[in-house]
Parts: C-alpha cells; structure tokens; sequence
C-alpha cells in the first residue's frame, strides 16, 4: 500500500489532480486486484486515478518508472532468500568433507543472525563496520537503500544539482562513514591496532579489495535509485515552478523560449475563463412554460391557469472587439498580447480582433484560418513595429466597426497609448465609448510611467470603463475573470 | 419526508457475483455475447460493480461505448435504462415530472369534498387545523412520473444505467447528476430523498466535446476506450461478421489501420469497419482492389474532403497489405 501512497505523490507532483477520495478508491481496487500483475495494476490505477486524457501520458510514463523500481526490488528479495536458503542447504552438508573456506563462505551467507554473530567475532577478517559486514555478506540493499531515502526525504528532491547530494546523504545514512575509514584506516595507517604482518597478508589485501569493489557497487546502486526517484519526482515539479515563475514574470522580460510555455498557460486561463463563460450563456438559452411554478403560481386561483411562468428566456450574447497595437513602442510585448487576443477568439464566441500600429486591420478572419503561431508571425511582419499613430488608426476603427459597436458589446484595447505627439483623436473613444457597454483599457506599462514622454493616457481614461495595469499573466487573468463575471 | 419500498431485493451486483468474479471471466463471457474487450475494459467492468462506482467511458464515436452498457444489461439480465443527454436537458426530464392533469383532477375531487371535512367547524381555526389534518398528497409518489433517473433508483433487482453522451448536457445537469453518482440518491424538494431500492450500474459515455467538471469525474471510474489494435479488430470482425474470409478480415484491418493514421476529419471507426465488411461480404468480394474500395469508399468516411484526400491513394495503400 505504501507504493501506492507514493505513487499518487508522485502524480501529483507532476500535475494530476488527485483528490483523497479518489485515492480511496485506488486502494480499494488495489486490495481487490491485487498488485502481483503490472498490467492489471496500470489499468487499475489508470481507472481510479487519471481521468483527463491529457494526463494519460504522464502516468503512463511515470507509472513505468515507479513500478519498474519496485519491481526491481522484489526481484531481488527474492533472490536473496533463494541463495540464503541455498546457503543454509550448504551448511547443513557441511559435515560431508567441504573444503573450510567452502563452509565458511556459506555461513557468512546464511540469514540466521545468531550465526553471524558467533561467527563474524571468531573471524579475524569480517569487516568491522556493520555496512561492510552488509555488503561482505551479499546482502540485498535495495531495501536498506529505500528506507535511508525515505529517511532524507529524497521524495523533496527538486533540481538536478541535487542528485549527488542525495546520493551523498542516503550512503551516509546507510553507514557509509564507518566503512570508508575503515578503508581508509586499512590502507594508511600502519600504527593502526592490526598489527604489519597482519596488514600484509594476502587474506588482509583480498579483504580489502573486495570491501572497496562492493562500496563502489553500492554508490553505483544508490546513485541509480537517485536517478529513477528524481524521474519520478523531480522532472515534473520542475516545470511547475518555471509556470509558477512565467505567471508573476513581466511580460516584457520574456524569454522566446518561454513563448511555448507562456503559450500554454494562457491558453488554459482562457480555456478557464471560457467554460465558465459559456455556461452563463446556456442557461439562458431556454424559453419553455414551467409547468410547476405556472401551477404553483395558480393554486390560489383554484387551479385555473391565469398566470403562466417561463423559464428565463433571455438570450445575452455579449460580443466583444478587441483591438491590440503591435508598434514599435509596445514591440516588447505586443507577441504576448496577440497570443491572448487570439486565445480568447479561439475559445469565446463573437469575438471580433483587430491590430493596428498606423493603420486599423481586423485580424479576426487571419485568426480563423491560420495556427496561432503563423498568425502572429504573420502579423507581426506585417505590421509589428511601425510608429504609433493613434488618431489615423481609431479613424479606421470609426469607419470599419463603430456600426456594429452596441450595448452589448465590450471593448478592450490593449496598448501603451503613446501616441509619437499626434493628434489622439479622443473624440472617437469618446463615440466607442458611449456606444458599447464598457471599454478596458489594459497597459502593458506600469502606472507611474503613464502620461510620462508621449503617452496620452489621461486623456483616453476618461473614455474608459476602467484602466488598468497588465504587466503579467496574472493580471490578464484576474482581469477577465471579472470581464466575463459582468458578460 | 422520505417513503420506504415494501421489498428491499438483492441488487445485479449480488445476485449475480459469480459472473463477476474477476476480469477474465467478464472478459470470455463478454467474448461469447460478442462483444470482444480488451482486458481493461473487463477491469473496469469488475471495478465498477465490485467498488459500486459509476463509469466514465470516453472515447472515439463508435469503438463500443454504448454497445458495452447494452452487452453488461444483458449479462446480468438486468433492464438497461437509457438516458440521452442532449443541451436543455432538465430534471423534469431526467429525473420525475408531476402529473399535472391528474393533480389538477385531484383538487376538483378535494374541492367537492371539502364541504364534508369541514361541516361543523367552528371558526377560521379550526377550519384551517382540519384542513392541515386532512391527508396532502398533491405533491406524492401518487402523482409522480417516473423519467430514467428515477427509474433506474427505484427499480427492484438494479439495473444497468446508461447516460449517454454527458457531454452534451449542460454543466449544471451534471452537477445535477452528482448527488446521484456519489449517494445512488436524489432529492425531490417536494418530497424528500429517495434512496436507490437496489444500487444500479451506471455508465456515462462522452464523445469529449467539451471537458468535463473535476466532480463528476472524480465521482467515476474513468475509462477510456481507443481504437482498438489489429489483432483486437480482427477478432471483433470475426465474431461480428461471419463467413468472412480471414485473409479479407486481415486485409480489410490493415487498411482500415493504414486510414486512422491519415489526417481525416473523422477516423473511420470499428462500428464502420464492420458496416464495410458487412457490404464487402455481401457484395461477394474476395479480395480488395481498388475498383471496390473506392466504391464503398463512402461507408468507411463519411466526409467528403475525406474521401478526396484518400481516394488517389487507395492504390499506394493497397500495395503496402500483407
């Protein structure tokens, strides 16, 4: 059952959302299934604990990893008790004429403890520290080894860098001190209470050859078990603090290489914001007598129909324009904008999207047809970088989509409002304004630098429903989580 | 307010435990009602009746998800009670519905009576105490219409649950349905709790076209069942189409594997595998050439894009069958 424990922490450490219930129910199918066949026990577990498809491979990954492990470890439990029983087969022929060494050997191998204690104090050559008596014997590790893990909590293991640390940690665990000097004290130290002749003899240096050969054998094995716990644990919860950090990082400080990341993330904010939004919508939907409140609402009339009662029939289909500059002023971040603008168009309905740096360009249809990365690309080439200008852009926004701006439209720009000294044409925002039924204004600059140089931002402000800082994924996301709490 | 069933019965699971006493069983058994399974179905299957739990069974349209509810209701003689979800479900159609005619008959009835019950009352009070005496049953099981949901609860010996297509319902309908999943029990505001007679087996199916809420799935076992592998597929044609040749049912699989494996809009499924080996079959054909598969081309996509994408490389495909 402890393997199954862990094994949920390890899932969640790599992102699935196992709830304690549904680890109930993983051990009550362990209990009933059992865990001797790996088949059975991926598909049980599969059944109880994943249920998103996205997560199938995770724990199809991780699962192999784990159980492979502990496989592993079975496996060889059971070849030591085979060879111990060997080992006490052996001696029970040991009157029979066996060279003594033969004998010897065989009760250095027999799992009687009594037995090795009587004899490890009668033989001048057992090692002294109780890991090299351990390993002197052949004795399975992998236990020893799995307990001194759990022991340091290599469970916490987080970065690379600090795999030999463990390794380092777990050997010291396991009494790896008292066995390299005494290694060490049998190599360098004549003055050491075994005597020189005893040093020299051959039987002495055999011993400690092998005492060393099996420490490098146990640091190989440790150091292997590392490495599969820190598959297990680790390489997952690495990438959830890179997405913690890409949440609070400022847009503008992005790394290319993080747009992948940053790509899936607000994708999934806008995934988020979307069902929720999309379940407002459906509830609305419905136009139908309802039969118990119309009933409900006549029985003073002695059952006669008079008042009839509908179920809500209003239909609100909130349509949003969303207009982003990519000039040169907002180069920095206009990437992330796009992504956003065309995350929500892919998951929310009537959305329609437009860029501008001098010139106002509906995107909506370049959005449909093409994947967001050759859309941005494309845009971004084709217009990203220009100067600001705008006055002429709201002017082509006035002719291409005041029209259709109504009550039930929001309106949100993204952009800096740093407008290269030119006339800002407020009068239009001010038109958008009155027409639709909010207007955001989000900025990718930080408040104290609005207003400052050529941003115009005072003067569209008055024109807003509210503007607002958008310096981070976290921003957007508490920003439209409250847009689509009013839609 | 809750009312107690007169028999209290041995629910499918129960009665009929040694037909699910381990996956393998469910899995030959299933084989013989023909319908062949992989060996996690068949654990899930065990799963669900031995741990009382609801299935989510996502997939592909047609690889068997429904079909599974039917052969289980079969297998332990147990009434399959079908639900289809679509958007605007509400519980007066899942659930109950009042019958609203008789209710309205009824209150004629108490009206003409209503001069007996209270002859000789004395006063305002003591009216309206007689009347609180006097039996209420407008809102009682007298006048409730069972629909699936309750169905299900209420029937005897258990019976097998079929949801179908959850994701076509609205999210609220699935919150609706939690209380059902976790407890086998519903409220009727009017009435009160209604506890399952005998605990059914519920399956809900979902074709994912919309991701569904962490309670529901938390609540179920989930299985997902894909296309199934060739060796699978040729034994589920076996059993499904007889007097196939067997050198066809290979070929026909490996085609039908060599089209999942092209960007169509829709993959061509098992439920369309075997309506295309039906036809072939009946068409008397022995051995694929391009001539026939392009005629029977439109049983297997049911896009025409696909067809045009597919169509000029029926020959290359055919040339890589064994």
């Amino acid at each position: 059952m402890r393997f199954v424990a862990d094994f949920i922490g390890a899932l969640r450490e790599a992102g699935l959302q196992v709830s304690p219930a549904e680890s109930l129910d993983a051990l009550k199918a362990i209990k009933l299934l059992g865990l001797e066949s790996r088949e059975t026990s991926k598909t049980v577990l599969a059944l109880t604990l994943v249920k998103r498809q996205a997560d199938q491979v995770i724990y199809e990954e991780l699962f192999d990893l784990y159980f492979a492990g502990v496989e592993k470890a079975k496996a060889s439990n059971k070849e030591a008790i085979k060879t111990s029983n060997k080992a006490s087969n052996k001696e029970a022929d040991k009157s029979e004429s066996e060279s003594s060494e033969n004998a010897l050997d065989a009760k250095s191998n027999s799992s009687s403890s009594q037995a090795d204690m009587s004899d490890g104090e009668g033989m001048q050559t057992s090692p002294s520290s109780s890991l090299g008596q351990a390993l002197g014997k052949n004795k399975d590790m992998s236990l020893a080894i799995t307990q001194a893990a759990i022991d340091e909590k290599l469970s916490s293991i987080v970065l690379f860098t600090q795999k030999n640390h463990f390794a380092y940690k777990i050997m010291q665990r396991l009494g790896d001190e008292a066995l390299s000097t005494e290694i060490r004290a049998d190599a360098n130290s004549p003055e050491h209470k075994s005597s020189l002749e005893q040093k020299n003899s051959p039987e002495h240096k055999r011993k400690q050859r092998k005492l060393i050969k099996s420490r490098a054998r146990l640091l190989d094995q440790v150091k292997d078990y590392v490495e599969q716990q820190y598959g297990i644990f680790a390489q997952h919860k690495g990438l959830k603090y890179r997405e913690e950090y890409l949440q609070q990082a400022k847009l503008s400080q992005l790394d290319r290489l993080d747009y992948k990341l940053m790509q899936r993330l607000v994708q999934r904010a806008a995934r988020k914001l979307a069902s929720q939004h999309s379940r407002k919508r459906l509830t609305r939907k419905r136009g139908q007598l309802d039969v118990r409140k119309t009933i409900a609402a006549n029985a003073a009339f002695d059952g006669a129909l008079f008042h009839t009662r509908w179920k809500a029939t209003r239909i609100e289909r909130p349509k949003i324009v969303a207009i982003c500059d990519v000039s040169g002023s907002v180069s920095r971040v206009a990437r992330f904008l796009l992504l956003f603008l065309y995350s929500m168009q892919d998951v929310m309905p009537k959305v329609r999207s437009f860029v501008f740096a001098s010139e106002m360009i509906e995107v909506t249809e370049l959005f449909k047809q093409q994947g967001i990365e050759l859309a941005l690309e494309d845009i971004m080439k084709r217009w990203g970088g220009l100067s600001t200008d705008y006055g002429k852009a709201l002017a082509g926004f006035q002719s291409q989509a005041l029209a259709s701006i109504d009550k039930k439209t929001t309106v949100i720009m993204l952009g800096d409002a740093r407008n290269n000294q030119g006339d800002g044409r407020t009068d239009i925002w001010e038109k958008v304004f009155r027409q639709s039924k909010r207007v955001l204004w989000l900025n990718p600059e930080q408040r104290n630098s609005w207003d400052s140089g050529d941003s115009i931002m005072s003067e569209y402000s008055p024109w807003c429903s509210s503007v607002e800082p958008c310096r981070n994924l976290k921003d957007i996301e508490r920003i439209f989580s409250r847009l689509l709490k009013y839609s | 307010m809750s009312y107690i069933y007169p028999r209290v019965s041995d629910s499918v699971i129960i009665k009929h435990q040694e037909k699910i006493a381990s996956p393998e069983i469910i899995q030959s058994r299933y084989e013989d009602l023909g319908y062949i399974c992989s060996h996690s179905v068949a654990t899930a299957i065990y799963l669900a009746c031995h741990l009382q739990k609801p299935i989510l069974i996502e997939g592909p349209p047609g690889v068997g998800k429904t079909e599974l509810a039917k052969v289980t209701a079969t297998y332990l003689n147990a009434p399959l009670i079908r639900m289809q979800c679509y958007e605007g479900l509400d519980e007066s159609k899942a659930l109950y519905e009042w019958k609203y005619g008789k209710q309205l008959l009824y209150t004629q009835v108490l009206k003409e009576q209503l001069g007996d019950v209270l002859r000789g009352a004395r006063g305002l009070d003591e009216s309206i105490a007689r009347l609180h005496d006097f039996g209420d049953i407008f809102y009682s099981q007298e006048f409730l219409e069972p629909r699936p949901l309750l169905q299900a609860l209420q029937s005897q010996d258990g019976a097998v649950l079929l949801i179908d297509e959850i994701d076509k319902a609205d999210q609220e309908f699935e919150a609706f349905l939690l209380e059902l999943l976790s407890d086998y029990q519903v409220s009727i505001p009017e009435i009160g709790t209604v506890k399952a007679v005998s605990t059914p087996i519920v399956m809900l199916t979902s074709n994912n076209t919309r991701e569904l809420g962490d309670a529901l799935k938390r609540r179920c076992l989930h299985l997902y069942i894909p296309f199934p592998d060739a060796a699978l597929e040729s034994r589920i044609l076996a059993t499904q189409v007889e007097g196939l040749d067997s050198q066809l049912r290979e070929q026909i699989v490996a085609l039908i594997g060599k089209l999942r494996d092209m960007p169509l809009k829709k993959s061509p499924a098992v439920s369309e595998t075997i309506d295309w080996a039906r036809a072939l079959l009946l068409l008397n054909v022995e051995e694929l050439d391009s001539h026939w598969v392009k005629e029977t081309l439109n049983l297997l996509l049911k896009f025409q894009d696909d067809i045009e994408l597919v169509e000029p490389e029926i020959k290359a495909l055919l040339k890589s069958l064994p």
